[in-house]
């Protein structure tokens, strides 16, 4: 049997001298062939996929063990740059696109490392047929592109110097459903054209159809191995990644379990309110992202937002928040009128929201993070705090303990004291959820809260949101891509598509809505 | 109206002299995050190579000389103590930068003393007329060469390899090094292009009206840091506008001292600053600077 193109041998990757990310990780991957790594968060994934592009030195991870072969070479003692060379290159998680680049500069720096020109454009040219998309929108800036966009760009970027092997970390984060099938077809083309994938993918579906073999990472060792089909056949695997339970509303929400004892209590009597948005529309220069959008959230219920990439689900989040202005049009929660008053002063109203794209402390630990959710809520003054006084000890404790049930209650109890910078994407997605919960809120607006969650996680995330809607008695607004989260947790869905709303109804009627299935849901869902 | 063109003229040449400068601190900061405050001792130094070697050697070799010895320089700031230090962190850099100029320019003050060397330049104290408006030549010289500067610099940027790579690489280096660019490349050409953009500024702020090379022409380098800033700190573009703006208005402000005399003596060595912070006030991020508001 021929060496395979990339082999893994035993490798321990910690961080920092302290935490170990990965304990003797053994993992290869055949020429010609599609290989994925299943996982949880913080299993790990990242972390391999940085080891073998030999870039963990800019996040201060080091190997400490092991070995990384790729095609009959050492890559030890080598950089980015000399494995790039050697024809392996690896697409970051989050895309990480040159905003500020056009789309062919993009490209161009992809292809750094060509040297012949003839060759360089004879890539361009396979990027181009790949996605057509890309070689229609050349000259525009990066940045502007839609999320679906980017993440191509993404991957023709990498394609440009034709590797040997392409890393892919979560290429289908964030996207729409139909997008996720067609990055799974254009990985399955990239393949036929002779290039082996190494893929780290959340959405197991897509990623066991893509795949020949798959590895499950469970906290940095490798717990199950084997072809995709059978581990798409193993029990397991069927129920924390996949998800086999179908999208079934009734069914799902039966089986919740009871009252998962979160024992959250609000220090005011604040109650959930009714949240009306009328006629909604927000432009940004000649660009309509909402237009005429109207829905209403009832007091203590869970309302979804769904929609293609770009269709402005984060801006009406982001609108309701009072991160941007609406140019015409009204939301109302109970009786003040949010469209007219700055962030801080709706946050007062008992509104709390999480981030797309996280926006925690990432230097302090997460048990900070939280604390600062409870700022809000705490009552001792600057001063007694300063002077330590009995009562301002008194309250610490109190807020401690409160922080800590709310981790407990999301599953990041035992990540209280790590620095957020630490975290993976999928944790710092729920310490966001839990600062947002610290504050105490009657209304909660959730940006994609289970993007980069296994199924497993994306269940435990759906529990949490129902035992704090039931004990808080708080209204939750959430914009999602995962749909059998959306349909299994939601009361009323909204799908936006263009900036205008396209439906609404309970989630059965919306799954069924033949506009739904054809602009956002696709052939998967039918 | 030929005065006020006459200052105009003055004031726009000046500007394109800082914009010169103002142009290596971007590309130092964008290319290695380094607020760098020797700048003013590495042009210093070019000016001073070109005033000692234009004797033995031929003025445009020494220019050669100087251009290419401020640069390495540069590189060498960069190599020995920019990528050595244990932490990458801002702060840490600008101090270290601080000392490197003061130990620069302690040397350079040594070997100057109390003279000021004459930079022998071909066109000395010339000046040119056309239509009343009358300019030093090495400022007309200096508008024409700093034009075509900018214009090789555009094409770098905009149409080689390397150069969009440099601009990968400034803006996300994480990433830039999974595409295979080396970070250490695109560092030292950072530094050396600013070197030798500042020694090419210091051979025309050492030549007339100026009498020539002295310790105090390296606090010239200053005069861009409020061009830069207002430019918006990492915007090419918005270096050589800030430098336009900072240099037309510091002569427009000596030009006109005597009418402006109730504001006081000096105005034009405080106007730069106060334009900066009128600037900052309305737009704090500069004229081209990336906003720190991204998409939330």
């Amino acid at each position: 049997m021929p060496d395979p193109l990339l082999s893994v041998e035993d490798l321990t990757v910690e961080y920092g001298g302290a935490v170990r990310a990965l304990r003797g990780v053994s993992l290869s991957v055949e020429a010609g062939s599609v290989v994925a790594v299943l996982g949880s968060n913080g299993a790990g994934k990242t972390t391999l996929l940085r080891a073998v592009s030999q870039s963990l030195g800019s996040v201060g991870g080091r190997v400490t063990a092991g070995r990384v072969r790729f095609d009959g070479r050492d890559l030890a003692r080598h950089d980015a740059s000399a494995a790039v060379r050697a024809g392996l290159v690896q697409v970051p998680e989050g895309r990480r696109i040159f905003r500020d680049l056009t789309v062919e500069e993009n490209l161009r720096a992809g292809g750094y490392t060509v040297r012949d020109a003839r060759a360089r454009r004879a890539a361009t040219e396979r990027v181009f047929r790949l996605f057509p998309i890309l070689a229609e929108r050349r000259h525009q800036r990066g940045g502007l592109l839609s999320g679906g966009q980017q993440q191509m760009l993404a991957m023709g970027r990498a394609l440009m110097t034709s590797p040997k092997l392409l890393l892919l970390d979560e290429p289908s984060l964030g996207l729409a459903p139909q997008l996720v099938e067609q990055i799974g077809d254009i990985i399955e083309q990239i393949h036929a054209q002779g290039t082996s994938v190494l893929l780290i993918e959340q959405n197991a579906a897509m990623g066991l159809r893509v795949a020949d073999r798959a590895y499950v990472l469970e906290v940095g060792v490798v717990s199950t191995r084997g072809s995709s089909a059978e581990l798409a056949a193993t029990d397991e695997i069927r129920d924390r990644y996949l998800g086999v339970a179908a999208p079934d509303t009734d069914h799902v929400v039966q089986d919740a379990p009871p009252a998962a004892a979160a024992h959250l209590q609000r220090s005011t009597p604040a109650r959930a309110q009714e949240l009306r948005v009328e006629d909604l529309t927000v432009r940004f220069g000649g660009i309509t992202a909402l237009s005429g959008v109207s829905f209403t959230v009832g007091a203590g219920t869970v309302h979804a937002l769904i929609g293609p990439n770009g269709a402005g689900k984060s801006t009406c989040i982001n609108v309701l928040g009072g991160a941007y202005r609406a140019t015409s049009g009204t939301v109302h929660y109970g009786d003040a009128a949010v469209t007219s008053l700055p962030a801080h002063r709706i946050a007062d109203l008992g509104v709390a929201r999480t981030f797309q794209n996280i926006s925690l402390s990432l230097e302090a630990s997460v048990e900070d993070n939280l604390l600062v959710g409870r700022h809000r809520v705490m009552r001792t003054r600057t001063s007694a705090q300063a002077l330590r006084l009995p009562r301002a000890r008194r309250e610490e404790r109190a807020e401690r303990a409160a922080v800590r049930r709310i981790a407990d209650l999301l599953g990041i109890a035992p990540l209280l004291d790590r620095a957020v910078h630490t975290l993976s994407y999928g944790d710092r997605k729920r310490v966001e959820m839990g600062r947002a919960l610290a504050s105490e809120p009657t209304l909660l607006l959730l940006d994609e809260p289970v993007a980069g969650m296994t199924h497993g996680e994306s269940a435990v995330m759906a529990d949490a949101i129902r035992a704090v809607q039931r004990e808080l008695g708080l209204s939750v607004l959430l914009v999602e891509h995962d749909m059998p989260f959306v349909m299994g947790l939601a009361e009323r869905v909204t799908v936006l598509d263009f900036g205008k709303r396209i439906a609404e109804g309970t989630p059965r009627e919306v799954q069924r809505d033949p506009e739904v299935l054809r602009a956002y849901l696709g052939t998967a869902a039918a | 109206m030929s005065y006020f063109l006459t200052q105009l003229a003055n004031g726009l040449s000046y500007g394109l002299i800082l914009g010169l400068i103002a142009v290596g601190f971007v590309i130092v900061f964008t290319s290695t995050g380094v607020l760098n405050f020797a700048h003013g001792s590495v042009l210093l130094t070019g000016a001073y190579l070109v005033a000692v070697l234009h004797d033995p050697i031929g003025f445009w070799a020494a220019v050669v000389v100087g251009i290419a010895g401020a640069a390495l320089l540069g590189v060498l700031i960069n190599a020995v103590l920019v990528r050595n230090l244990a932490e990458a962190n801002p702060g840490t850099a600008a101090i270290l930068m601080l000392g490197v100029d003061i130990l620069l320019l302690t040397e350079l003050t040594r070997r100057i003393g109390n003279r000021v060397l004459p930079i022998g330049a071909p066109w000395g104290a010339d000046v040119v007329t056309l239509g009343g408006v009358t300019l030093p030549t090495s400022r007309a010289v200096a508008a024409g060469l700093a034009v075509l500067v900018f214009g090789l610099l555009w094409f770098l940027f905009a149409r080689t390899g390397f150069g969009v790579a440099m601009r990968a690489a400034a803006a996300d280096g994480d990433t830039a090094s999974l595409m295979g660019i080396r970070l250490s490349r695109t560092g030292a050409a950072g530094w050396a292009l600013a070197g030798a953009l500042a020694a090419i500024a210091g051979i025309f702020l050492a030549s007339f009206p100026a009498p020539g090379v002295a310790p105090a022409l390296a606090i010239s380098a200053f005069a861009a840091i409020p061009a830069w800033v207002l430019g918006g700190f990492d915007s090419v573009v918005g270096a050589i506008v800030g430098g336009l703006i900072i240099g037309v208005v510091t002569a427009l402000a000596v030009g006109y001292e005597t009418q402006l005399h109730f504001l006081g003596r000096g105005l034009g060595e405080v106007v730069p600053y106060a334009v900066m912070i009128l600037v900052l006030l309305v737009r704090p991020s500069g004229l081209f600077g990336r906003e720190e508001a991204v998409r939330a």
